[in-house]
């Protein structure tokens, strides 16, 4: 009888076997579009913050001088917040309400605040210019900026970095301002900051990818080679509950004593993985071009080298098939390979920047992401979805999870071996 | 005739030995099968019965003799051994989420029959073993005499020249096991030689023509059911005779 016989009905069996486990079927496609989409949704939240959507804050501002005026127009000139304007509210209200969670944010300026800059600027000029060696009295004037504390640290870190940039504008437009206006108040020439910008540089920040390429980094282009990595591992769970299970109910048994060799056994289980694991990319691709914009995402720049994408994929699915054979052979029952499947791979996601972008981990952490081939996986599909690379690029990382593959399908052989040695 | 053509299976000073075990579960194990006969070996548990099959089919390494089968050695010619010999485990060796049909196609489809030979055969076999109409229902449907019927069924689907049946009537209802026992017969008639293990001493000396008992890892005696019971007059029966030459204690005790 021929192999391909052999190997077609073996086929048949694994693709009926497969098509029957509804909840691992559900698991390997479901499971990746819903976290795609939820994941993708979040992430993009915080990154619009930045882009343009609008954070809703409350404004009391009890100066009725310059310095109010001029930071409330700042505040207004960000673009960044829907401004509530208030007069006459003390302090600790806002607080309450800011707290409530009714405004993400409130800014506080306190009565006779112009005053008591102007006061403290004329304080400042009369010493200097007087010669005194001392520091002059200074009234202080205490702006308050409150977070809703159920904002995320992303969240503080950015508000506040936009409302210092703001106000320290304002403070030193101000100050500049008044010693002007003190000093020309003493000195025979006048003096004008009409024309004076602080601003002596201004800073170009973007992100840096090739000129040629119209790829724009967001949280699609990650979350979409994330969750496919994460998803085509997900199959060891049903990949070694399946040999588990054969091995348990004797039919693996039955078919050793048939003329059929435990390589071409495994062979057709690899072919039908391997055709689900592509199955699963391929959604996942689709669905990040053409269903992520209908859910108000960008849609996702697949790159221009399919060579690469095709080898990321194929170096991907041969990683976690050896895994889950791997797996299937050494676990001794059903729920331990489905529990150390499943909760081995989420810790190869977690250490390998599937959810936690890398770069913010400790050193520590970074270095040992290294180890977690979704990390590998993730390298490789970052050169194609962000930097627009080809296929050599990509060689060392799909070339790292090819290794890793094969030494889990040498690993299943070698205990299958040693089992029948002493069994 | 040489030996080779006259016995179906010729094992000769079978030694097997598990890790971390005392004794060896085969001791010097002789067994010679006659092709075309009905051969009953019967053994309690732990008496090394299983082992013996699974080291026919290849499945178990041994450390020394020699199993031949239908002239082959096991270690040389295991897969020219696999398309002659038909196992039928003790357990439902099947997969539960296929259904009867569909474990049946795909068990012949192995060994290599066509498509078009392969239908009749099933339907045939499905026909006779009273499943033709649950043949359509997965096999984790079926009730404990049906998974045994086709369990038997998937075993000699190919039409093996020896049919090795591990315990194939346990757990059965009173008609399956008739069923199942009528057809073993029928399948010796037409010339496939089997070989049956079983605890049951009666259904031994019902069907086969020659048993043999198996204590310690090896053949204490061996012969023809009738001639048996004649050697021994003093007992009513097979069990009787095993009784007396094996005694009543139990040897499934762990070591």
């Amino acid at each position: 009888m021929s192999r391909f016989n052999k190997i077609k009905h073996l086929l048949i069996k694994d693709f009926l076997m497969l098509r029957r486990d509804v909840a691992g079927v559900i698991l390997m496609f479901i499971m990746p579009v819903v976290l795609v989409i939820l994941m993708a949704n979040l992430q993009e939240s915080t990154f619009n913050i930045v882009k343009g959507v609008k954070i809703p804050l409350l404004f009391v501002n009890n100066d009725s001088g310059e310095l109010g005026a001029a930071i409330e127009k700042e505040v207004e000139n960000s673009g960044v917040f829907v401004i509530n304007k208030e007069s006459g509210g003390v302090a600790a209200d806002m607080e309450k309400r800011i707290t409530a969670s009714e405004y993400l944010l409130g800014i506080y300026i306190p009565e006779g605040a112009t005053e008591k800059i102007r006061g403290n600027v004329e304080r400042f000029v009369l010493t200097a210019f007087n010669g005194i060696d001392k520091v002059p009295f200074k009234d202080e004037v205490k702006i308050t900026i409150l977070v809703d504390p159920t904002s995320n640290g992303s969240f503080y870190n950015l508000v506040m970095s936009t409302i210092r940039e703001r106000t320290q504008k304002v403070q030193f437009d101000f100050i500049m301002k008044e010693i002007t206006s003190q000093v020309n108040a003493i000195s025979p020439v006048v003096i004008s900051s009409e024309n004076f910008s602080g601003e002596q540089f201004t800073i170009d920040a973007k992100y840096a990818i090739p000129d040629n390429s119209n790829i724009v980094p967001n949280a699609v282009q990650h979350n979409i080679p994330a969750w496919s990595l994460f998803a085509v591992f997900f199959i060891v769970v049903s990949l070694s509950g399946n040999i588990i299970k054969e091995r348990e109910s004797g039919s693996f048994t039955r078919l050793l004593t048939m003329p059929c060799s435990y390589s071409e056994y495994l062979l057709s289980k690899a072919i039908i993985y391997l055709m689900v694991t592509m199955l699963q990319f391929s959604v996942m691709l689709i669905i990040g071009v053409y269903l992520i914009p209908y859910v108000g995402l960008p849609a996702l720049e697949p790159g221009n080298s399919f060579s690469a994408l095709l080898f990321m994929a194929l170096s991907a699915s041969v990683a976690a098939i050896g895994y889950g054979i791997a797996i299937g052979n050494i676990a001794k029952t059903y729920q331990q390979a489905s529990v150390f499947g499943a909760v081995s791979v989420v810790i190869f996601a977690a250490i390998g920047g599937v959810w936690i972008p890398i770069f913010i981990m400790s050193p520590l952490m970074q270095i040992i992401s290294k180890l977690s081939p979704l990390n590998w996986g993730m390298s490789g599909f970052y050169n194609i979805f962000l930097r627009d690379e080809g296929l050599l690029s990509v060689i060392p990382y799909g070339g790292a999870l090819l290794l890793f593959g094969t030494l889990c399908f040498i690993v299943a052989l070698l205990f299958k071996r040693k089992s029948r040695q002493y069994s | 005739m040489t030996e080779d053509t006259i016995y179906a299976i010729d094992i000769q000073g079978l030694v097997k030995r598990y890790k971390g075990r005392v004794n060896p579960t085969l001791n010097n194990l002789n067994l010679k099968v006659e092709k075309g006969s009905l051969f009953g070996l019967v053994a309690p548990n732990g008496a090394g019965k299983t082992t013996t099959l699974e080291i026919m089919c290849g499945l178990k390494n041994f450390d020394s003799g020699s199993v031949r089968i239908c002239g082959l050695s096991v270690k040389d010619s295991i897969s020219e051994i696999k398309t002659l010999i038909g196992f039928v485990p003790q357990e439902i060796a099947l997969i539960p989420s296929l259904t009867g049909r569909e474990n049946l196609r795909f068990i012949g489809g192995i060994y290599g029959i066509s498509d078009s030979k392969l239908k009749v055969r099933i339907e045939d076999l499905l026909a006779q073993f009273g499943l033709t109409n649950s043949a359509d229902k997965h096999i984790s449907e079926y009730s404990g005499g049906m998974k045994r019927r086709i369990n038997l069924i998937a075993g000699m689907i190919h039409s093996p020249q020896i049919l090795i049946l591990d315990e194939p009537t346990v757990g059965v209802d009173a008609q399956s096991r008739n069923l199942i026992l009528e057809e073993l017969v029928k399948i010796n008639k037409n010339g496939t030689t089997v070989l049956f293990i079983s605890h049951y001493l009666e259904e031994a000396e019902c069907v086969c023509d020659k048993v043999a008992l198996m204590d310690g890892g090896k053949v204490v005696l061996e012969g023809n059911p009738t001639d048996l019971a004649m050697q021994h007059p003093e007992c009513r029966n097979l069990e009787g005779i095993y009784f007396k030459l094996t005694g009543k204690q139990m040897r499934d005790t762990y070591e």
